[in-house]
């Protein structure tokens, strides 16, 4: 433990506030190294993947990926500085606000390909879901750490789930599939936390597994659709991919493609035909793993699911040194939706996850996307040094 | 762990919390259990993508090369059309067209159609038909596809000028076919079209594929293969859109296609459609029962040695350039070839000398004396009564000629063309025993009636030699409620009519000039062909050279009897000679001894006025030298009237340009 050797000075130092050097040497540098390590490395592969994207501009992608960066950064620095606490207390504000505002999106959204995600405002397209998914896990363990001595009681659980419905339900209605089922994997993660008894959990996922038969299948089949046609395809799509390789499976084909041709090494920006000629769509955002492993081969791809499992680990080391519920909960929420954003996005690229327009953490190219995620890590940091310092 | 100093916390304590929060093992095995999952996720993401690049990587790798490469193909120029003499009958002219490439259009719709709008401006060509055009090959949209050809060079011009607004339109000079002599021989050359999905179908594994150019009918399609060339082969490189990368690499260039040598000779193929035109020219003047509607006919001229066509014309006809380059609808409709407008102008497309069936009338008599002297039912010289009238049975038959009356044998009969004669001979076939079969028809099946004659252009048609089968196989109850109980038998009136050649029986004008070449060569019945070699032009590299191609079958002797043959040529040679001879009026006066028979064939036609009139088709067949025949025409004049006033003039005129003489002085035509 690197502050070992100067526990003294640190004690002489402060006794009830922490001095910035203490605060500073208490962050998680291994997350810090990583997400970092993260964010280089996808803007890297980004000036490379999207060089020809735009004529004219070989780096449009990329300042614009850089900008959302360092307006990341500076969020992240900003979320490491508020103590986490202030979230705790204000659970009910976070959760109406952030319901408040994917509402108004779901209202007066543009929507694009169908879907109303975003709020313009001019110089950025705020897509409020992204961020949901942070404040909302800060809402549910806002919550459920209040209730931590009524776990047991089904009302809580009841209550919990109630309260996590309602953003569910929204982004559905954008409809933005692939964000819901995100939000699923966090409730998930976050009653799971917080000690909710197996029996509730058991219940809950009964319900879940219910109502997905109800909507993939009995529901259509009496005549009621309630997923879009594409929808149901792309989530269908990848359990048989020669159906259609024209049509719905064409980009999982393509993708697999770009992918194997990658081999151990990868082909370089210039060779990679896959992403050059166009032949992979979306490679900038929801495909860019596959234009990563293209380019940089195994060795490439590898290593960013190394980073990735770094961030993880870090994680959920976090939730064990929690010393309160409400770090545990967060810590525990934030990583698995993160998890769960990895594994679909990569999973889709590689056709054993189902389509759902999720962004890969921290490389696909989107401000909401990029600064919410940085939000989160800051999030992890700021718990991290409270724990830390609660530790002592 | 670390010692736990409660005084130090960080956070204000919470007052609810009786002990502080710490990882119980209830929690841990719940954070151990999303440990696990986590680590089975990376599991499998990373086995996963072992599989895919480092086990299945060669091949995804192979896929993802395919997608880019895309082969193009180069069109070769096609071959020409030569006569026998080496003149040209269809050849290429460059041509500068307009050519849309879909793939580099503007993407927005309207600024593709502002651009297309202002292209069908200047090119004159309406926007409609341009959006038809790209629409059918919207599905490919590598091969550029030909708004309009033969553009002005101010035209082509503008568009170099203004590339730029012009976003994938090009200009390019390709070589159309090109028919120096117009409308000559349309039915025998046809034309080139885009190939079909029928003909690309059955074409396939022959190396033919979409965009390509395919001979769609005469000899253009029937000697596709030669005339075609090879495509040749150049590489692309796409993106997904189809969008052309960088340049194109030739990989095998296109090889010329061979020139095709005809058969025909020009001269003799320009004499024998103006022959036509005068023959129905003269029978519209000539005032007879009918002819006014003279509206068509062919003329067949071939070689009786062996069997190759000097010359084949059918009229109406049309210009073949309709189909050159952008095809018009509207100019297809003017001339008749589509199926909606052809019946008003008369089947322009048809080509009648192989395609129509016709009653031959008397121009089958030389084909029931033959057969009637090999039967042993006639003596050549056995005289028969030539009246007006024939009665049988109560049935009362009719000579062209009602005041004839006088004993005939049988070359005086063809000479004059004597019906009555020819009706006693048809019944005496009717008398045959049964167990012989219909001998009449047995002959005039060897000397090929009744079949194709094999020739290598075209649809053709077999006619139809009726025999007593035909008769029960085709009246039944169901065909025929009313009468078919007497009309499945075969009567002698049957028999009677045959023999001159009416009633049931259809021929086409090119049977019939085989049998007459028959009766010209000595009995040697001919296959009818237009091919004469094949030749592969000089390239670079290789000289000139013909290649082998099938020969036409060699003259199959029939085994004629040599005598009965030289008693139907003296009969033919009197027709054209002896002063009663049905067209002695017109070939008499000319130098060169010409044989011929005249024919007059009832056929019902409806003129438009929604009745059927028995109208009177005009033949003329025969030959000359008549003693060495070089020659052998058969003539046909749609409702033209007797075969002397119509058929056998435009004849003459054939001969006067074969033989480079001209007839001198003319009698009064006495002929049926």
């Amino acid at each position: 433990m690197v502050e070992y050797a100067s526990r003294a000075a640190a004690r002489a130092r402060a006794r009830e506030t922490v001095g910035v050097a203490t605060f500073v040497r208490r962050l998680d540098w291994i997350l810090i190294g990583s997400v970092g390590a993260l964010v280089g490395y996808g803007l890297w592969a980004i000036a490379d993947i999207t060089r020809r994207d735009v004529t004219g501009d070989a780096h449009y992608y990329l300042t614009r990926q850089a900008v959302y960066a360092s307006i990341g950064v500076l969020c992240l620095v900003a979320a490491v500085l508020i103590d986490p606490d202030v979230y705790r207390t204000r659970w009910r504000a976070i959760f109406g606000g952030t319901s408040f505002l994917i509402l108004i999106v779901y209202l007066q959204g543009q929507a694009v390909r169908g879907s109303k995600r975003w709020l313009d405002l001019g110089f950025f397209k705020f897509q409020p879901s992204e961020f949901g998914k942070v404040l909302f896990v800060l809402a549910l363990a806002g919550f459920l750490a209040e209730r931590s001595r009524h776990l047991n009681e089904l009302r809580t659980t009841l209550t919990a789930g109630g309260l996590a419905l309602v953003p569910i339900f929204l982004v559905f209605l954008q409809p933005d599939f692939g964000s819901a089922l995100v939000y699923c994997a966090a409730v998930g993660a976050v009653l799971l936390v917080a000690g909710t008894p197996w029996t509730h959990l058991g219940g809950l996922g009964a319900a879940a597994v219910a109502v997905a038969v109800l909507v993939l299948g009995v529901m259509p089949a009496a005549g009621v659709p309630v997923l879009k046609k594409y929808q149901e395809k792309r989530l269908t799509g990848f359990l048989n991919p020669d159906s259609d390789p024209g049509g719905t499976t064409y980009n999982i084909t393509q993708s697999k493609n770009a992918i194997g041709a990658g081999e151990l090494r990868g082909r370089g920006p210039d060779n990679a035909t896959q992403t050059t000629l166009n032949f992979l769509p979306e490679h900038h955002t929801d495909f860019v793993f596959a234009s990563l492993a293209e380019e940089r081969g195994f060795f490439g791809a590898a290593f960013l699911l190394m980073l990735y499992l770094l961030v993880v680990w870090r994680g959920f080391r976090i939730v064990t040194l929690a010393r309160e519920p409400f770090t545990a909960i967060v810590a525990g929420g934030l990583v698995v939706a993160l998890l769960f954003q990895i594994f679909v996005n990569v999973g889709m690229t590689m056709g054993i996850a189902p389509i759902t327009g999720i962004p890969l953490p921290f490389v696909s190219v989107g401000g909401s996307s990029m600064i919410a995620n940085l939000i989160a890590v800051g999030l992890l940091l700021s718990l991290h040094v409270r724990a830390r310092t609660a530790r002592r | 762990m670390a010692r736990r100093v409660i005084s130090r916390r960080f956070l204000p304590p919470d007052p609810r919390a009786e002990e502080p929060y710490r990882l119980t093992p209830r929690l841990a095995l719940r954070v151990g259990l999303l440990g696990m999952v986590a680590i089975a996720v990376f599991a499998t993401l990373f086995l996963r993508l072992w599989s895919l690049q480092i086990l299945n990587g060669e091949q995804l790798l192979r896929a993802a090369q395919n997608n880019q490469r895309r082969e193009v193909r180069v069109p070769a120029p096609r071959g020409s059309i030569l006569d026998r003499t080496g003149l040209p009958l269809v050849t290429n002219v460059p041509s500068t067209v307009v050519q849309i490439d879909q793939s580099s259009l503007p993407k927005t719709k309207t600024a593709r159609l502002r651009e297309l709008r202002k292209l069908a401006r200047i090119l004159h060509v309406p926007l409609r038909e341009i959006g038809a055009t790209l629409r059918r090959h919207r599905y490919d949209l590598l091969t550029p596809v030909t708004i309009k050809s033969g553009i002005s060079r101010a035209q082509a011009g503008y568009l170099d000028e203004r590339a730029d607004d012009f976003r994938g339109v090009r200009v390019t000079d390709v070589s159309l076919r090109y028919y120096p002599h117009r409308e000559l021989a349309a039915h025998v050359l046809g034309y080139v079209g885009d190939i079909s999905q029928e003909q690309l179908d059955a074409l396939a594994k022959d190396g033919y594929r979409p965009g390509d150019t395919i001979g769609q009918s005469g000899i253009e399609s029937e000697y596709d293969k030669y005339l075609r060339g090879k495509p040749g082969l150049e590489i692309l490189r796409v993106n997904s859109l189809g969008r052309k990368q960088g340049p194109t690499i030739p990989l095998v260039p296109p090889a010329a296609g061979n020139t095709v040598r005809l058969t025909l000779d020009l001269k003799l193929q320009i004499a024998a459609e103006e022959a036509l035109r005068y023959g129905i020219e003269r029978a519209r003047n000539s005032g007879c029962q009918g002819c006014w509607y003279a509206n068509g006919g062919a003329i067949v001229a071939l070689d009786p040695r062996d069997g190759s066509i000097r010359a084949m014309a059918s009229n109406p006809t049309y210009p073949p350039s309709l189909y050159v380059g952008r095809v018009r609808q509207r100019a297809l409709d003017a001339a008749g070839l589509t199926p909606r407008s052809a019946e008003s102008m008369n089947y322009p497309a048809l080509n009648r000398a192989i395609n129509a069936a016709y009653p031959p009338g008397s121009t089958w008599k030389p084909v029931t004396a033959i057969a009637a002297m090999q039967e042993h039912i006639l003596q050549p010289f056995e005289p028969l009564a030539c009246t007006g009238e024939y009665e049988k049975n109560g049935q009362v038959f009719k000579n062209w000629d009602p005041f004839v009356n006088e004993a005939m044998t049988l070359t005086t009969a063809l000479a004059r063309s004597c019906d009555t004669y020819f009706y006693q001979v048809g019944y005496r076939f009717y008398g045959m025993p049964a167990r012989l079969g219909p001998r009449l028809q047995a002959w005039a099946s060897r000397f090929g009636f009744g079949q194709k004659t094999g020739i290598d252009v075209g649809s053709e048609r077999s006619g139809l030699l009726p025999t007593p089968a035909w008769r029960k196989e085709t009246y039944t109850k169901k065909t025929d409620p009313g009468h078919w109980q007497i009309d499945r038998l075969w009567k002698p009136g049957d028999s009677i009519q045959l023999a001159i050649g009416q009633k049931d029986l259809l021929v086409t004008p090119l049977q019939l000039a085989r049998f007459y070449a028959m009766v010209a060569n000595g009995g040697k019945l001919v296959t009818p062909h237009l091919l004469l070699d094949v030749e592969q032009p000089s390239a670079n590299r290789s000289a000139g050279r013909v290649l082998p191609t099938p020969r036409p079958p060699a003259p199959e002797p029939t085994n004629v009897d040599a005598q009965a043959l030289n008693v139907v040529r003296e009969g033919l040679f009197e027709a054209t000679h002896s002063s009663l001879g049905t067209s002695a009026a017109i070939f008499s006066g000319f130098p060169i001894p010409i044989s011929g028979k005249t024919g007059t064939a009832e056929k019902f036609i409806d003129p438009g006025d929604g009745y059927l009139h028995n109208f009177n088709q005009s033949w003329w067949c025969g030959y000359g030298p008549s003693d060495s025949p070089d020659l052998v025409l058969c003539v046909l004049i749609e409702n033209g009237g007797h075969g002397g006033d119509a058929a056998a003039p435009a004849a003459l005129k054939v001969f006067e340009q074969f033989f480079g003489k001209r007839a001198t002085q003319r009698g009064a035509i006495h002929s049926d």
